[in-house]
Formats: C-alpha cells, structure tokens, sequence
C-alpha cells in the first residue's frame, strides 16, 4: 500500500553523524553561548562553579578591603575615622590580624563545649590560639589562595601557550630547543623548583606566584604543543598558508583558538593545584608572613593544637579542600562541555 | 525456486538522539539467495551501513530496531511484534517488544555472528587490535568459533592466510596489523571472516579505502573464494563500478528506503527509478570520456526530517504533484527473469494514483542555488569516535 | 645515463613556442624518516658497519619530477595512495620547501623566492584541499574564511571584501544569505563550494587541486565538477588536478600525467593516454578500475604485491619490481615464455608462495617438462637445489642476482617520447620497452 507519510520533526546534523556513514562530524560545537549551556546542563560542573564563585567572591571582599583601606587610610580625613587596613573587618567584627583584647583563645565552634568554654555565634568558627576569630581568618586567608593561584595559574598559562604554540608551529630546532628546556624544567619536582626559586628571589609573594607560574610552564607548553602539532596538520592552515597569510595571524587566528581548549581545561585544574603548593609554602613558613592570615600557615600553627582542638585544624584543612575540589569539578566539567566526545 | 538464505523484512532502525528520531532505516526488505553476491547501494547517509549491522543486532545506542523481521536459513533472528494493522507493538517503556521466536543476543554471539554470518567493515585497521599479532587474533577466532585445540587453530589460520594471498604466512602470521599494508590487512579481514565457511557474509564498503590496483585484487579474490566456498555476499557500497563488476543482485537505496531492486543487468541497462537514472547518469566513466556531467540537484536531505511522500521528490527531475502525497513502496513494475522492483508511482503497478493527472513540481531540480543547509546552523555532534 | 635523466618532460602538447604558465624542473622532496631531538644518530645492533650510525634516513617522496602546464589548461595528476602526488602539489605551491628543483611560474622561480615575495606571489597560485572536513576552519564563519586571502593580500576595504564574498559565494553556487554560518552547517560538496570560493577570491591565474572530489558522493562530484568546469571557462583559470580516480581525470582533464613512487611515469594528451596507454603501469590502473557497467569485460587485480617503500626505492625503474612485463637481461637467449616463467619463478620465490616439496614438483610447476638451456637454466636449477634444502633467502638473492638486477629495467631510469596515435600533441613514457622506438626529436 502507498502510504501518506508525515514525519515532523527538527533537523539537525548530529543525527546523520551517528547514522554512522553520514559525513564524520567536526568538532564544530563551538562558542562560549554553547559551553555555558553544557556547563548548565551538568550539576557537577554547576557545583564546581558554586564553590568557584562563593571563594571568589570573599576573597574580592577581602581584597578590596586590605587594598583600598589601607591606602585610604594614608590619607588624613580617613584616618581620622579610624580607617585602616581590615577596616570593614574590625569594624563589623575584629581584626584576622592583630590580637584581640579579651577573647577566649582556642574557642570551639558553636555547639562544642571545651576547657576554654562553649561556642559563641560571636565566633561562629570559633578561635585560634590567639584568640583570632577563625571565620574571618579563614575568610581573609581567601585572598592569598585565590590571587597567588591564578595570578600563578596566568603567568603559566600565557607563558605556556606562547612558548607551546611557537614550539608546535614552528617544529625543528625550535621545537627541540624548547622543548628539551621545557622537560628540563619538567624533570626537577615543582616543589623544589619553587622553594629555589624563592631561596633566590626572596620570599616576596610575587616571586612565589612566578615561581609557581614558571614551574607549571611546561605543563601548559607541551599540552598546547601537542595540540597544535595537530592542529598544523590541518588542511585549513595549510590554506591559510597557501593563501598567503602570515605566520603570526595564523597562530593567532588559526593555532590558538582551535588548541586552546585542553589549555583551559588544564588551566583551570593548575589553579587548584596552585593553591595546593601555595597552602604548602607557607605551611613550611615560606609563603606570607605571619600575622597575615593564610590558610596554609593556619595549617601550620594548628597542628600543636590539634588535641583536643581539632577544629582548629580542620576548618583551613576544608577551606583548602573544598576550593581545590571546586576548581577540579568545574575542570572537568569544562573538558566535557568543550568536548564533543563526552557529549551525547 | 530455492528459498532465501536471508531475508530481511520491513527493517526498521531508528536513532534515538536529542534532537529528534532519525530514521535511519526505514522499512527496508531484500532477499539474498544462497551463493549470491548481492548489493546495497546509496549514497552517504542512506542507512546501507545501518541496514548492514541492523541484520546482526550490531546497531549501538542511541539506535534500535523498531520494527521488521529478518530471517536466516528458515530461522527467525529477530522480529518485531506487530499488531492485527502491522504497526509494532510497543511495552510501557515505548520500547518494541520482540517476539519469542527472536534470538537472544546471547545465541546471536554463540551461533550465528562469526559462524553463520560474518562481517567484513570498511577500515580495517579499526578491526583489528593493534596489540596482537595479526595470527594470533586469527588463531583466537578460530579456536573459538570453531572449537580446535591451540596448535590446530594455527595451522588453520596459517592457511587462512595464505588462500587469501599473504606471501610467506607463516612468517607474517606473526607480524602485528601495522606492519601489514591496506590491501593486506583487509585480506586478513577476508579471512578472519571466511574462517568459520560462514554462509552469508556481510561486507561492508571493504574497498572504499583501498587503491584501484589493490581494490582489483581484492575483487578478485572474493570471486574466487565465493566460487571455491559457495559463500552468499551482501556487498555495501557506494560505488557503481564495483557494483557492475561483481553483484549479482542489487537493493538501491536512498534515505533509508529502498528504491529499486534488480539484477545488475537490468538495473544498468533497463533502469526504472528515477534516482538510480540520476546516479548513472551523474557517474563519470573510465573508459570513455564525458563531457557533461548530470549532477543530481541538491543535497539529500535529513533522515531526522524527511519530505513527505516520496522521499526522493525534493531532487527528482520527474517529480509531479502526487509525488509529495504518496510515499511508494518497492513493488515488482517489470516481470522477468527475476523481478525487478522499483518504489516510483509513475509505474503502473502502483495504480491511478494521480501521478499522470497532477502537475510537474517546481523542486531543486529546476532552482540554480543550491540553499539547502545541512542543518539549523548551530551545532554539530561528533560521535563517530568508536 | 645523464641523458636519460631528463625523465619524463612534460612538454607534450604542440604550444611549444608559447610560454608555460607553469614549468616544474626537476623537483625533488626528500623528507627525513624520523624527526626528532637524535634522529640522525641511529642504532643498527646487527650492521656489520658497526652498531652506531650517523645520518638521517631519508624518504624519496618526489624524485626529478618536471613537466609543463599551459594557460588555460587542466594537467591531471593522477597515482595511488602515496605516490607522492600531494607532496608533490605542496612542493610545488612551496608549502613544503622542496630539496632541489625549480618551479617556474610565469617565469619566476618559486623554489628561490625569498619569503616575502612568495607570500606576494601567492596571491595567483591558489590551492584546494582534499577533506572537505579539515580544510575549513571550523571557528570561523564562511564570510571570514573566503575574506581572508583578500585580507592577507591588502586588497579592497572591509565592505568591498564583503561585497566580493558575498559575489563569490553566488558564482560557487551558494546562498550569499549563508555569509554568517559556520562551515559545520553546509555539507561536504558545499564546503568544498566555499573552498573554491576561497580560493577564487584574490583572483588567481593558478589553481592547485588536491583531490578535490574524493570525498564526496558521486552525485555531489559531478555537482561541484561542473561547477570548477564553469569558473575555469569564466575566469580563464588553469588548474592542476590531483585525483587518484581516472574516471574524474578523464572528465576533467585536457593532459594527464601519472604518478609512481615519487616520479611521472607517463605523460600525454587525455585522449592518447586513456586510448593508447604505453607504460604498463597506466595500463594496469587503467585495466584496474571497475567500469560501472556490467556489460564491459571484467577489470581484474592485474598488478601483484605492494608498492615499495620510497625510503629505498628499486633502482631504475621503479615500478620493476611489479611490472608484468620486466624486460629480459640481454645476456640470455630465452624465448617470451621462458622469461615469462623465470619471472613468474622467481615473484614466487620471493614471496614465498610455496612449499618446497621435491626439486622435480617445483620444475614441474613452474617451467613445465624443460627448464630453460644455457645460463639461465642453469641457474634456475641451481635455485631449486636451494630450495629443496629451505635455503629460501639465498635461492631469493640467486635469483634476483641473475635475472632482475642484470635487466636494463633496474640499471637504467627510462625517459622515451613515443610516437602518438590520437590528438597533436606529444607522448611520454618512462619505459624501456619503449628504447628502440623513440622518436627522435
């Protein structure tokens, strides 16, 4: 029988490529529009981002409020109004700095009772060993995490890519020059890298966001070279090339953007682990000095108090975990969002 | 008249996707005769690939079987519940329920795939791992699907390899696939399939890859083997010319559907649908010089959405008004040595159907603008990655 | 053997007093095997020369490749998968820098340009890829990719680019409308529409073709053939056209030369090389590919075994090693048979295609009731002895010793003009076949 057939639905191209012998698919799904909504489309990805957003969001309270008061405050009429640096801290609550006068040191937190007495929702997070409110501490020691992390993360990045992408495109003897000084760089742990680079800088906070940025050049330089080793073999920078464009507008039109997304992934996991390293240096007292507050120098003094006042320790300890975790979720998110292969 | 080796009926694969259904392969049948070479032919995108893996149970998610039957040697492989109206049955899940006569995927593996049907894919290099040893993936295949010992299995292989034409067997027996050129590998592909005395093998595009000289030896070889084993094929392709070279029956198909089927004779020679016409006619020849080609207008359209009727309507030069309304089936339009079928209402077996009485269309054929995208210009999906 | 060396010249065609477009001489590429930081050192535990040794192993992608393409015309290149034809089409447009040779166009020398005049001259030698897929930036929308040549090239403003774009796209056959999509939303014949586009847009006199149509749907080819076919007559183009299917080379072309191993082996008029084809290797791809008529006498594999490797080529001719028609070492006298079945002998041999079960069985095999007399003979039984005794490689190096190595076929690079039965123009053949019959010229 002939039948009167009414199909009706929206096209798309997806489906002829999984038909299996319909045109191989391109990695077309591109634009930030189109990432964003994979992204939304994956709680992961969207706790990841959560957590990104709440760190960075403190750590831009607690910066403005280091930076801008403090130079507010070398101006008379300000300081004639008290201002300082944690103006807004002292203010609403007390200094993460300097010592307070008259509280209880080593409070617990609210709902736990110990020799110094019972939680206050004064200090909801309770106190350190100076009497410090653990919160704003916590909250301040943000600042140093998230600006040393990608600050780090930035110098490895732009480095990296530059460094990757001039190694991939050109190949030969650059390649092997850079190449061979990035594995050399590769083969010393980062760690020690880093504590060099500071034995021979000084322990400013700028030298240790270059040290960890220039640590994690090779990372960034050989991902992107890999990609764009692959990328050169692409017919279309052939044809640029053909076509009489110069070398830099195809690197920077052609090379980077289409090799630029394993970098991004990879950069947003370097910012955990730069935090990681940071919180490491300064547990072992190589980071920022005391008083100012950072989490892992928190770390370090708690760990006499740890009995019996564990949550001295375990609150920077989750502060670090849990922005670390935030940065690799939402990586991974990224990398499946970016990803075409993940994605069905 | 002998019975079918393989008969497939109705078959229908769909893909279940984000986007909407696919239908890959919608409603197709054919027949293969023991011993015969028979071919499927299409385009890109016209679900001969599908239809292929579909006679296995090999399609993978998001696709599925909805309905059809296919039936090997008298045996029911799979079929597809239908109602008293012929529409398939579906459970609670909106999955199409099988009936109990259908193979499990369990006895598909034991007894029919490998043993009885074997399958032959385009690139060979895919099918082969590229860890082992080319022998000892063989040797496995056959100490498996075969039942012999360790060292029997070896030597069977060796001579596997060596009827299809390895030079020195024993010494490649152990080499690894990429050590192997195209044309070789695809030999071991040959047989790794003819390892079993399968009697249908399905092979799909095995010379798209591969150069003309090797291409021609690889013809060569299967008729020799399918003279020596009486092996039936159904031979996947897309091009013509390997069509007229060795089939002996061929299934045309475009967008899932089936469009013309004929000996390969009378398909080059007495050719009835008008796609077949314009895919002749738009090949150009080896062995003589034309100066103009006849492209088929426009591109084919999306078996996500595809036009009403006649699916070949949009870019079919003899395309009237009716043809937008009826979708024609395969039926026999000219009796002969054997039938010869064609889905087209211009024939008169399909009746007055209104094609004679309604006016010619104003499609693609007649346009010079080729505007037809492939899609809504968002975005495109890449899952041909395993 | 410096004469012979002229290999096969291009200049087939009776312009000879007019300037060619495009004069490839003696082009050469030869790629290093491996790349890398110590690729020159390597290491050969069994080399009797020693363990170590210094110096890169080199592929011999394109050897001593010339010919000539005159205005306005189409010269088809046409070889299997890596013969070289690709190298060679990106040798010539200089994407990869060629290792000797010149490439003359309009009588400038590509090949010794400094960068940025080649970057100028680029604006009339244009390319097209193969992979319809690949050769479009997939970030970057249609209008930009058929405006960037322009762009590179300082030609026109930003809205007189535009203006020509959207003109192109309509003379390619699109939809000028479609200027903002992406490349993922046009098919692969439409991709390979914008690609010409592309290629149009600065104005080229010379347009590179590589493999443009294969990977599309025979109806999409014809499509996008007529199409190149239209522009070519509209804009006087003259195109090189790389393809591995004689079917779309014979449609196309007005010369074709084909392409083994890194060398033209033939060169002619379309008529004259698809009618009367004087290499055996045109003649085995020719007899090769299936004519998609069912009527036409069956084309069969006629060649046997692999191409070799371009790292060590046969020395030569190349194609020896799988010619059927291997010419005889002078210094025999054997009848067309008794070679015949030397050579299939020894192909066998070679391959080891048998087992070695008693002298006599093989005699019987392959030379029926007598071997042949004099040397030949007795060489040939002197390998079945080896056999017998399983000494496979020495009966293989025996014979390969005795009868291919003496041929002229592996002594000599062939380099003949025959004489041409269709059309005016001239015929090239790298055959020795071929060495008595040559025209003098």
């Amino acid at each position: 029988m002939a039948t009167i057939d009414e199909p009706d639905s929206p096209t798309t191209q997806d489906a002829i490529d999984e038909m299996g012998d319909g045109e191989p698919a391109i990695e077309a799904r591109v634009g930030w529009r189109y990432t964003l909504a994979q992204i939304r489309k994956d709680p992961t990805a969207m706790t990841g981002l959560f957590v990104i957003a709440v760190v960075g969001v403190l750590a831009a309270f607690a910066t403005i409020d280091s930076i801008l008061f403090e130079y507010l405050a070398q101006y008379q009429v300000f300081a004639q109004f008290g201002v300082e640096k944690y103006w807004i801290a002292k203010t609403v609550w007390m200094s993460p700095v300097s010592e307070p006068v008259g509280t209880p040191r080593l409070l617990p937190p609210v709902g736990f009772e110990n020799q110094f007495g019972a939680g206050t929702w004064a200090h909801p997070l309770g106190t350190d060993d100076r009497g410090r409110d653990i919160l704003l501490r916590i909250i301040y020691g943000s600042r140093i995490a998230v600006t040393v992390g990608l600050s780090a993360t930035v110098v490895g990045f732009v480095s990296g890519t530059v460094v990757g992408a001039v190694s991939g495109y050109y190949g030969d003897w650059v390649d092997d020059a850079l190449m061979r000084a990035a594995e050399t760089l590769f083969a010393i742990p980062f760690l020690v890298l880093v504590l060099a680079f500071i034995a021979v800088f000084g322990r400013s906070l700028t030298f240790i966001v270059f040290g960890v940025g220039i640590a994690s050049i090779p990372t960034f330089a050989r991902l992107i070279r890999s990609r764009v080793v692959s990328i050169r073999e692409e017919d279309y920078i052939e044809a640029a090339r053909a076509a009489g464009v110069t070398d830099r507008n195809i690197i920077f039109r052609h090379v980077i953007p289409n090799s630029f997304t394993p970098v991004l992934v990879q950069a947003t996991l370097q910012v955990g682990t730069a935090i990681l390293i940071v919180a490491g240096l300064s547990f072992l007292g190589f980071g920022v000095q005391p008083p100012t507050p950072s989490w892992g120098q928190m770390l370090a003094v708690s760990r006499n108090y740890m009995i019996p006042n564990p949550w001295f320790s375990i609150w920077p300890g989750m502060a670090i975990l849990i922005t670390v975790v935030g940065f690799n979720i939402f990586g991974d998110g990224l990398r499946d969002a970016l990803d075409p292969r993940f994605n069905n | 008249m002998t019975d079918p080796l393989l008969s497939v009926e109705n078959l229908q694969t769909y893909f279940f996707t984000e986007d909407g259904v696919v239908q890959a392969v919608d409603g197709i049948s054919f027949d293969v005769m023991p011993g015969e070479l028979v071919g499927l032919v299409g385009e890109s995108g016209a679900g001969k690939s599908v239809a292929s893996t579909s006679i296995l149970r090999l399609v993978e998610d998001p696709g599925r079987i909805v309905g059809g039957r296919v039936e090997f040697k008298g045996e029911t492989l799979f079929e597809i519940e239908t109602d008293d109206e012929g529409t398939p049955v579906e459970n609670e899940d909106a999955t199409p329920v099988e009936t109990d006569e259908s193979l499990s995927q369990q006895e598909m593996r034991r007894r029919i795939r490998g043993r009885e049907i074997a399958i032959i894919f385009q690139d060979p290099m895919e099918s082969l791992n590229p860890v082992y040893t080319v022998g000892g993936q063989l040797r496995e295949f056959i100490e498996i699907n075969r039942d012999l010992g360790k060292s029997a299995a070896k030597t069977a292989a060796i001579d596997m390899l060596r009827e299809v034409g390895i030079p020195e067997a024993p010494a490649r027996y152990s080499d690894y696939p990429h050590q192997f050129s195209g044309g070789m590998r695809q030999r071991v592909l040959i047989a790794m399939a003819l390892a079993c005395e399968p009697s249908l093998i399905i092979a799909d595009e095995p010379t798209t890859a591969l150069d003309v000289t090797v291409e021609g030896q690889i013809l060569d070889l299967v008729a020799d083997l399918q003279e020596k084993y009486g092996t039936a094929f159904v031979w996947v392709t897309h091009d013509m010319g390997v069509v007229a070279e060795i089939c002996d029956r061929v299934n045309v198909m475009y967008l899932g559907e089936m469009v013309e089927q004929a000996d390969v004779d009378d398909l080059f020679y007495d050719t009835k649908h008008p796609y077949t016409e314009a895919l002749l006619e738009s090949i150009p020849r080896p062995d003589r010089t034309v100066e103009e080609l006849n492209p088929i207008a426009g591109v084919m359209p999306e078996a996500i959405d595809p036009p009403r009727g006649c699916r070949f309507h949009t870019r079919c030069p003899d395309a009237r008004e009716a043809c937008t309304r009826i979708d024609p089936d395969c039926r026999v339009v000219e009796d002969g040595y054997s039938p010869h079928r064609a889905a087209c209402i211009k024939y008169d077996a399909f009746g007055n159907v209104g094609y004679d009485a309604s006016p010619p269309l104003d499609n693609e054929t007649r346009s010079g603008v080729d505007v037809t995208l492939t899609g809504d210009g968002g975005h495109q999906g890449g899952d041909d990655d395993e | 053997m410096s004469d012979a060396k002229q290999s096969v010249t291009g200049d087939t065609t009776d312009r000879t007093g007019e300037q060619p477009l495009l004069e490839v001489d003696g082009l050469t590429k030869h790629f290093p095997n491996d790349e890398g930081f110590l690729s020159w050192l390597q290491f050969r535990p069994d080399d009797s020369d020693g363990p170590v040794e210094i110096g890169r192993e080199w592929v011999r992608a394109v050897e001593d490749v010339s010919f000539k393409i005159y205005e306005g015309e189409t010269l088809g290149l046409v070889g299997e998968s890596g013969c070289g034809k690709s190298t060679l089409a990106r040798t010539i447009l200089r994407l990869v820098e060629p290792t000797d040779g010149s490439v003359y166009f309009k009588g400038n020398d590509l090949a010794a340009m400094d960068s940025g005049t080649l970057r100028q001259q680029r604006r009339d030698v244009q390319m097209i890829f193969q992979d319809p897929q690949s050769s479009l930036d997939p970030r970057m929308k249609v209008g930009k990719i058929v405006e960037e040549p322009m762009q590179a090239h300082g030609m026109y403003d930003e809205e007189g680019r535009a203006a020509r774009t959207h003109e192109l796209l309509e003379k390619v056959g699109l939809d000028p409308q479609h200027y903002n999509r992406y490349p993922h939303a046009f098919s692969g014949g439409q991709r390979q529409r914008i690609n010409l586009a592309r290629a149009l847009s600065v104005n080229p006199d010379f347009i590179v073709c590589d493999e443009p149509v294969s990977a599309l749907d025979v109806s999409i080819q014809a499509q996008v053939l007529n199409t190149m076919n239209e522009l070519q007559d509209e804009f006087n183009l003259t195109y090189l056209f790389i393809a591995h299917d004689l079917s779309v080379i014979r449609h196309i072309s007005d010369r074709v030369a084909v392409m083994y191993l890194g060398q033209l082996v033939e060169l002619a008029e379309k008529a004259e090389l698809f009618e009367n084809p004087q290499h055996p290797y045109t003649r085995a791809l020719l007899e090769s590919i299936p004519v998609p008529d069912p009527r036409v006498e069956g084309t069969r594999g006629v060649l046997e075994g692999d191409v070799p490797s371009p790292i060590q080529p046969p020395s030569g001719c190349r194609f020896r090693t799988r010619c059927p028609e291997l010419i005889a070492p002078e210094k025999y006298d054997l009848t067309d048979e008794e070679w015949a079945n030397i050579r299939q002998f020894t192909r066998s041999v070679k391959r080891h295609r048998f087992e070695a079960t008693g002298a006599n069985v093989i005699r019987a095999e392959f030379f029926g009731s007598t071997l042949p007399g004099g040397d030949a003979g007795r060489t040939v039984s002197r390998a079945i002895d080896l056999l017998v005794e399983d000494e496979w490689d020495e009966a293989t190096e025996l014979l390969n010793e005795s009868f291919t190595e003496p041929s002229i076929c592996a002594r000599e690079e062939p380099s003949y003009e025959v004489p041409t039965e269709h059309g005016g123009g001239r015929h090239f053949a790298a055959c020795h076949l071929h060495r008595e019959e040559e025209q003098t010229h």
